[in-house]
């Protein structure tokens, strides 16, 4: 079980230490951000025995213990658990795991313990094998592999420790490489899974562990091919939705594996069938409003964020498999549009990345839900989804993609748009450097401006036509070929002239004249 | 940028679903739009992202940190959003700002009040005008042989002068301004057509010089060629002695791609003529064309 709150405690600690953990922390981001650009994501844990504080990971004595130890053990004769406890601790040490492996018979003598009549000497030595699974070498997984019968076999047991150690070894041993993932998915890890967390339901820190397992192993490259159908067709996709509200004495914990298996699932396959059939997208969504508005309104539990990000990409992946006749059964109805646009307003500057995910999910909600458009208008949303359009780095794009769903929809909605002060947001946003912002705010200006002679005439006034004649002048072809278009057969036509003074009245007068005579 | 719609990992489905019968009221797809050409193509599109997507990797990171027992849920710690800028339109100009009102004054400093001919940007549309008709607008060249045709450069002055020299005394005398305003430049005389182009060549590019550096002209108008300009000015004084000069060839050979390649002129539809400057406050940079198209 992890203990966020000892996080925090560390963090609390003196000036030293807080600036060492935020540089080491720092890197580690570095580097997980360059693993995940590799793809090669992959994290692993260590459960530590009650007596262990966190992060005192002493030096432990060197390889010559490993190997002392591992002698003792093989003519210990009744005093096996004696060695096999320093064993474990020794195991801690990357290079002793690494010579232990290569001594003879090593494994075998650890399968041995693992499987033997000694209760006590079970749970060492699969303590020991916890600690081999924790390797960065991924020899030293490959090595384990005479264990994972056993291992699994053991997830139907009832004993709580043992049962969690064993799948955090399992779930530390399987991206490793592909032939533990193949010998675990030959040897039915998925249907023991299910088995495991349907009898320790009771017990959140078991729960909690097999939802790990199940993440590290809907990891791997082909998990669409080789694990993903028969997730879906084991008793799992229940059990994981079963799991994701959070208890509020255990705490998040096991929530959020469950919900971070959700979104493996959804987000690598294309298939949700299964997953809205058992009512994912409704049982989601009413988890996201309860929990996103707590975050919202600024009280978190320290990291309810890591919750509620697994549960908006799946809402986010669910809503584009939704069919939208079904969306409105499927969902916690109007609330969820609400939510989405306080939390994205609440994130930006805290979170700004989760606001950008908030922002895609109210783009699939609106992108064919008249509905939800309609609730954005009437329960005034609009001004605050307007004052994102000044944020950059996909959240303004995202957010004037919202408001374009809803401008397509119909009419009327334009005219309420350009009321709430859309238009006068479009003539700051055609200006911006980001093309993609400008391409889009010429949509959305077309929609508005046919939808309506006013709409037009205000644009005018706005001084709209001196950012249109700029922008004739863009380096993007289909960025001046909209603009033009807008300037030609929507606006510069003698009606809008009236609103020009005398002087230029004139002016244009004889300009379109000879511009027509010229273009014949 | 992440959403453009040829990335693999992303699929949009659209179109495709139904809509809340509401068919009326709303926007077809592009393919059924009533009017022809119509470059507009928006329509809602629902995103599927994939997990490896582009959008998702600070939440997996966070993941990662959580659990690797790194996280820290302070606020402190994560980066804060950051604000569009805004770009000028101007193909070639590169000038970015932070603030609207920067990208207001850039433009109306710069590219608002240019001449179509030259390319010279003046600072108000009275100047330009005053500019267009002296420099480039041959019916006042021939009137101002017989007339008081300079004008005086104060708003509600109103005094005409015959030459630009006793126009230059006038402003300095009456109304106090330095003698080397940088708005009253004067046009370089022209020789005659077989003196030599070197010379003209020179001029031009010492008058584009002078610009450049007095009136504060934007790079890209600097980096105009002297060929363009040399045609263009050429362009006026065969204005003045034949009719209707058919302009758009002298257009065509002086946009050889080799001459520019940071070409100001926009590529326009087909239907615009290429003489026509259709920006630059259209209204007012028309102005330009008022003497040749007789």
């Amino acid at each position: 079980m992890w203990r966020l709150n000892k996080v925090r405690h560390k963090a609390g600690g003196h000036a030293n230490n807080l600036e060492e953990l935020r540089t080491k922390r720092r890197e580690k981001e570095r580097a997980l951000r360059q693993a995940r650009r590799d793809r090669q994501l992959v994290s692993k844990r260590l459960l530590l025995n009650e007596d262990e504080e966190q992060d005192t990971m002493e030096v432990t004595p060197g390889e010559q213990d490993v190997v002392t130890l591992f002698q003792n053990l093989q003519h210990g004769g009744t005093e096996k658990e004696a060695f096999l406890r320093p064993l474990s601790k020794a195991l801690r040490n990357p290079s002793a795991q690494l010579t232990f492996i290569k001594l003879e018979n090593s494994m075998h003598l650890l399968v041995g313990l693992l499987t033997g009549s000694d209760a006590r000497c079970r749970l060492q030595a699969v303590r020991c094998l916890h600690e081999l699974s924790h390797s960065t070498h991924t020899s030293v997984a490959s090595a384990c592999l005479p264990a994972t019968p056993y291992l699994l076999t053991y997830l139907s047991g009832q004993s709580t420790k043992f049962t969690e150690l064993c799948l955090y070894t399992l779930g530390n041993i399987c991206p490793d490489s592909e032939r533990v993932k193949e010998r675990l998915l030959a040897q039915g890890i998925i249907p023991a899974l299910a088995g495991c967390m349907q009898n320790h339901r009771h017990n959140l820190a078991v729960v909690e562990a097999a939802g790990f397992a199940l993440f590290q192993l809907l990891q791997s490259k082909d998990a669409v091919q080789k694990v993903i159908p028969t997730v879906l067709a084991s008793s799992l996709p229940s059990q994981l939705l079963s799991v994701l509200t959070p208890d509020p004495d255990f705490g998040l914990a096991p929530a959020i594996e469950c919900a971070w298996c959700l979104h493996s699932l959804t987000s690598s396959s294309e298939d949700h069938r299964e997953l809205l059939a058992r009512g994912a997208l409704r049982q989601c969504s009413s988890l996201l409003v309860s929990l996103g508005g707590a975050v919202a309104d600024g009280n978190t539990d320290q990291g309810v964020e890591l919750l509620v990000c697994p549960l908006l990409r799946c809402v986010g992946n669910l809503l584009s498999s939704c069919p939208a006749d079904a969306l409105h059964s499927q969902l916690a109805g109007v609330d969820l549009v609400v939510l989405l646009c306080e939390l994205v307003v609440a994130l930006i500057h805290t979170l700004p990345a989760l606001a950008r995910e908030t922002a895609w999910v109210l783009n699939n909600l609106t992108a064919h839900s008249t509905e939800s458009c309609s609730a954005l208008l009437t329960l005034n949303l609009v001004p605050r989804l307007l004052e994102l359009l000044p944020f950059s780095q996909g959240i303004n794009t995202m957010v004037l993609r919202v408001l374009a769903n809803v401008a397509h929809k119909k009419k009327e909605f334009c005219i309420q748009l350009a009321e709430l002060g859309l238009l006068s947001a479009l003539t700051a946003t055609l200006k911006m450097a980001d093309q993609d912002m400008v391409t889009l705010s010429l949509e959305v200006l077309f929609m508005l401006i046919v939808s309506s002679p006013q709409i037009a005439e205000q644009f005018v006034s706005q001084g709209g036509l001196s950012v249109l004649e700029a922008i004739q002048y863009n380096s993007d072809g289909e960025v001046r070929r909209r603009a033009t278009y807008l300037l030609e057969q929507h606006i510069l036509s003698e009606k809008y002239i009236s609103m020009l003074g005398e002087y230029e009245q004139d002016r244009f007068n004889k300009f379109w004249l000879s511009f027509r005579y010229s273009a014949t | 940028m992440m959403l453009q719609p040829d990335l693999v990992q992303l699929m949009a489905m659209g179109g495709s679903q139904t809509h809340n019968g509401d068919e009326e009221e709303g926007f077809r797809g592009a393919a059924e739009q009533q009017e022809e050409g119509n470059p507009f193509t928006f329509n809602p599109q629902l995103l599927r992202l994939h997990r490896d997507h582009e959008l998702f990797e600070d939440g997996d990171v966070f993941r990662h940190m959580y659990l690797q027992d790194l996280f820290i849920s302070e606020a402190e710690e994560q980066p804060a959003p950051s604000i569009s800028e805004f770009g000028c339109h101007i193909s070639g100009c590169r000038a970015v700002f932070s603030s609207l009102d920067e990208y207001e004054h850039h433009y109306n400093s710069l590219h608002r009040h240019v001449c179509c001919s030259c390319r010279r940007s003046l600072p108000s549309a009275r100047l330009l005008d005053i500019h267009i008709q002296e420099w480039h607008d041959s019916l006042f060249t021939i009137l101002a042989q017989k007339q008081d045709m300079y004008l005086c450069l104060v708003e509600g002055c109103g005094q005409k002068f015959r030459t630009s020299q006793q126009r230059k005394d006038h402003l300095i005398r009456l109304h106090k301004y330095p003698p080397d305003y940088r708005f009253d430049k004067n046009r370089k005389e022209k020789g005659t057509r077989e003196a030599s182009r070197e010379q003209r060549t020179d001029s031009a590019m010492e008058a584009a010089d002078d610009v450049c550096r007095s009136e504060g002209v934007c790079e890209v108008i600097c980096s105009v060629e002297s060929n363009q300009l040399e045609q263009e000015e050429s362009m006026e004084t065969h204005a003045s002695s034949e009719e209707a000069a058919p302009f758009e060839d002298f257009s065509a050979s002086a946009q050889t791609p080799e001459t520019n390649t940071e070409r100001l002129k926009p590529k326009y539809s087909y239907r615009v003529p290429k003489t026509v400057c259709f920006g630059h406050g259209s209204v007012r940079g028309f102005r330009g064309q008022r003497g040749r198209r007789k």
